[in-house]
């Protein structure tokens, strides 16, 4: 009840004037910066920080999460409309959002990707308001095995991801891996695999950088290929058949949105993980636990709502530990935690009693950020469609433009756009010859992630793999392993497990 | 002669004249070079952090910032960059190829004086690869325990702890291979005969993280990343490694109160632009800092939070650098 008092408080206070009204403005750029590539929540929140001084910390926290929300739905945006991934949280919604529209049903996309993420970031805040201090703590016992046992088992679901090609995937997954190990080795320091000693290698393969080759460069030269320049991408028409159509197909996607909320809350609770594996461990598990999965990746609207769900209430759910405990679930938060010390707050376990006003006021803010961003993502819907009018020709050269300045904004380097670009010829050549290249985009986000929890686990062990299947001692790493193994050879009893069904 | 005589008498006067109108068109001249052309950014500002986000480096370089776009000390803003990636290694890399860049500044941990020596093959050298601008701040080292820690229940003080240690295999929580804190596990094992596993993490948040949910068992934090669970109770220091207590943890003893007058050490947190820039460039940055040194704001901060303030800038820097180095050497090649 107390906590039903305090969230009321918090969502009056978001309703005064100021505070409105940067909610507002910080959706709306949180929208821009989120649709453009290259620049992402981090970039945008960074650089909004030094406005957010002259007014209360209270509208400054109300103002960058505003800001951080609408990167997450704008990251939709170029993702279904470009094919570009918009940020590196937007992904995996490229995967099917982007060959949605490509079949005319943008709208769908679209609206699937706002309604999306509207129920996570709804579904995450109301756990948020819940149970934050007991999830505090589970935040606190997942430590290294735990982590690693996590990254095994989002693997595990990419084996499905590739369709029924498992080697295929596989390759695809390795040579993500071995993408990911390049640069400084995360334990000694050491470099490796810095090819011919071109130091760009050292700080490694940045993945938007590998996304936006393979999904920018290389569907502009796969679109390029099949249409010839001329033929527009789609035809569409935005009347209220087709808004209706459009939600009619959010009605199965049901099982998306609880695993994308859920799943997303869980893993930006994590330290370290954030909204970008949330997304696309969400997807994966999505397609591997669906009825239908081997349309996914082909355009269908859970292929959307999986990965959108999920950074959204990702995003929500790395803000617990940054509140609670004071240490970053995201290279976003991590900005937003610099903010707060510098605002005089000083984040950890006794924030929520000294300073109950920002906490609450930040999270009631964050109820009606959802439901603002998800009015105006609906309403600019017709505005963003006017893309797909744009002639292949001409909007190629945009692509191409686009792909290039968000390849080269996160780490200002040279070097990283020259990777993009054979990247992009790569990826093209492997979707020539038929090869996923979704489970190597996948797996050089998670690769490093799962080295370094394993490396720390194996340390703390003695190089004992037993460490990961101890249920005496590390009961969760444990159980999330063994879900992992039964993951894994799921596809492979597929067939059995079809054949009894037809046969019964 | 006479003639030459007056011809030379001529010339000199002309000379003068003519020496006279070099020197006050050169005094011109310098006059109009210092005062016009005096060196201000001319695009954002990139502050590289060596290390992960939430760490000490991290928290002081955004404070730093916030405190200079608050106050707008700079006419361009400052953007935190964090490389955290090998030790340091990785940001220091990036200044050393940024050499001449007018707009490029880097934190130091004191991996900056170990990384250079540790890892020979990515070429740093420390003495010709950065410019020293100012040293704000020396931070100091606690070692810390969990208060409800399952193998350091019942411990209160750094003898016991010492008696614990030498016994049991304990593990340590650390920020990176070579960092810091394991080189002061390296000397305490040195001092006190106790050897710990050492576990790297990304950056000293994610260190006291690791310790109050039970996966280290101590660790060698800055005051400031274990301040939140040290006010919540969490987590407990037993020594700071100082001559003197610190008002900021008035119940937390010094190594040289217990006996220990070896057991000291210290972070600096000191800023350095690359190679290669004007001297007119290093006069603006160093009086930024010493602006931002000098802010009321950052001095409450900083003394709240357990850090002692030392500016020191100039030749007095350089010196103090080499024997850090020096000093950090020595360490490094008992260590291994």
């Amino acid at each position: 009840m107390e906590t039903f008092a305090l969230l009321l408080q918090g969502m009056v206070t978001s309703f005064e004037p100021l505070n409105l009204g940067l909610l507002i403005f910080g959706c709306l750029i949180g929208l821009f910066v989120g649709a453009m590539p290259g620049l992402g929540s981090v970039n945008g929140v960074a650089i909004l920080i030094p406005i957010t001084f002259i007014v209360p910390p209270t509208a400054a926290i109300i103002f960058l999460a505003a800001v951080y929300y609408g990167a997450m739905y704008g990251g939709a945006i170029s993702s279904v409309m470009l094919g570009i991934p918009g940020a590196s949280t937007a992904v995996a919604t490229v995967f099917d959002g982007r060959p949605l529209a490509v079949k005319g049903e943008a709208m769908t996309a679209l609206t699937a990707a706002a309604v999306g993420s509207f129920v996570g970031g709804t579904v995450s805040v109301i756990l948020f308001t819940l149970f934050a201090p007991p999830l505090a703590e589970v935040a606190l016992r997942f430590n290294a095995p735990e982590t690693f046992a996590l990254m095994v088992m989002a693997f595990a679901t990419f084996v499905g991801l590739g369709g029924d090609d498992i080697p295929k995937t596989i390759f695809s997954i390795l040579i993500g891996l071995v993408l990911s190990t390049i640069g400084l080795d995360l334990i000694t320091g050491k470099p490796r695999l810095i090819f011919f000693n071109i130091p760009g290698f050292l700080h490694g393969i940045n993945f938007l950088v590998l996304a936006i080759g393979i999904y920018g460069i290389g569907e502009m030269l796969w679109t390029l290929e099949e249409t010839k320049g001329r033929v527009q991408m789609s035809k569409l028409s935005v009347n209220m058949k087709e808004v209706g159509r459009a939600f009619s197909a959010l009605k199965k996607t049901f099982m998306a949105m609880n695993i994308g909320s859920f799943l997303g809350f869980f893993v930006g609770i994590l330290p370290a993980a954030g909204a970008t594996p949330a997304s696309l461990m969400s997807y994966g598990i999505t397609k591997q636990l669906s009825r239908n999965s081997k349309e996914f990746g082909t355009g269908v609207p859970a292929g959307v709502v999986a990965p959108e769900c999920a950074n959204n209430s990702a995003s929500t759910g790395s803000m617990l530990p940054m509140l609670t405990l004071g240490i970053p679930g995201s290279p976003t938060t991590a900005i937003l935690l610099g903010g707060m010390i510098l605002w005089g707050l000083t984040p950890g376990p006794l924030l929520f009693t000294q300073q109950p006003e920002f906490v609450w006021g930040l999270i009631g803010s964050l109820y009606i950020a959802n439901f603002f961003t998800l009015v105006l993502n609906i309403a600019l819907i017709p505005a963003f469609l006017m893309v797909l009018r744009i002639p292949f020709a001409i909007l190629a050269p945009v692509i191409f433009v686009l792909c290039v300045t968000g390849g080269y904004a996160p780490t200002q380097s040279l070097h990283d756009v020259w990777l993009m670009l054979l990247f992009g010829f790569g990826g093209y050549m492997l979707r020539k010859l038929d090869y996923p290249v979704a489970p190597a985009v996948l797996s050089i986000v998670l690769g490093p992630l799962a080295e370094k929890a394993m490396r720390q686990s194996l340390i703390l062990s003695d190089g004992s793999m037993g460490i990961f299947f101890d249920f005496g001692s590390k009961p969760i790493a444990a159980v999330i392993m063994y879900i992992a193994i039964v993951l894994l050879i799921m596809p492979a009893f597929g067939p059995i497990y079809r054949k009894i069904f037809k046969k019964a | 002669m006479l003639n030459i005589k007056s011809l030379g008498g001529n010339n000199m006067t002309i000379i003068k004249k003519l020496a006279l109108v070099v020197v006050s068109l050169s005094l011109v001249a310098v006059s109009s070079v210092s005062s016009a052309k005096p060196f201000s950014p001319k695009k954002p500002i990139e502050l590289i952090i060596p290390a992960g986000q939430g760490g000490g480096a991290d928290e002081i370089a955004r404070l730093v910032q916030g405190v200079i776009e608050k106050n707008d000390y700079a006419s361009k803003p400052v953007i935190p960059i964090n490389k955290k990636g090998g030790s340091g290694g990785e940001a220091m890399t990036y200044v050393k190829k940024k050499a001449g860049d007018e707009h490029t500044l880097i934190i130091t941990l004191n991996n900056v004086l170990t990384t250079p020596v540790n890892q020979p093959e990515l070429g740093i050298d420390f003495f010709n690869d950065f410019t020293p601008l100012a040293r704000l701040i020396t931070d100091t080292f606690l070692v810390w325990i969990a208060t409800e820690g399952k193998n350091t229940a019942g411990i209160n003080t750094f003898d016991e702890f010492i008696d614990l240690a030498r016994g049991n295999g304990l593990v340590m929580g650390g920020t990176g291979s070579m960092s810091e804190d394991e080189l002061l596990l390296g000397m305490m094992r040195g001092q006190f005969g106790f050897d710990a596993k050492y576990v790297p993490y990304d950056g000293g948040g994610a260190v006291a993280k690791g310790l109050v949910g039970g996966e280290s068992d101590f660790t060698l934090n800055n005051p400031s990343e274990q301040m939140g669970f040290y006010q919540s109770g969490d987590s407990k220091a037993l020594v700071m490694m100082t001559p003197e207590r610190n008002p900021a943890f008035p119940e937390v003893p010094s190594s040289y109160e217990l006996g220990y007058p070896d057991l000291e050490y210290y972070m600096m947190r000191a800023f350095m632009a690359p190679a290669g820039v004007d001297a007119e460039v290093v006069s603006y940055y160093t009086g930024l800092l010493h602006t931002v040194y000098w802010d009321d704001e950052f001095q409450t901060f900083n003394i709240d939070d357990g850090k002692l303030m030392s500016w020191l800038e100039g030749y007095g820097l350089k010196d103090f650098l080499a024997i850090e180095y020096a000093k950090h050497g020595e360490i490094i090649k008992n260590f291994n």
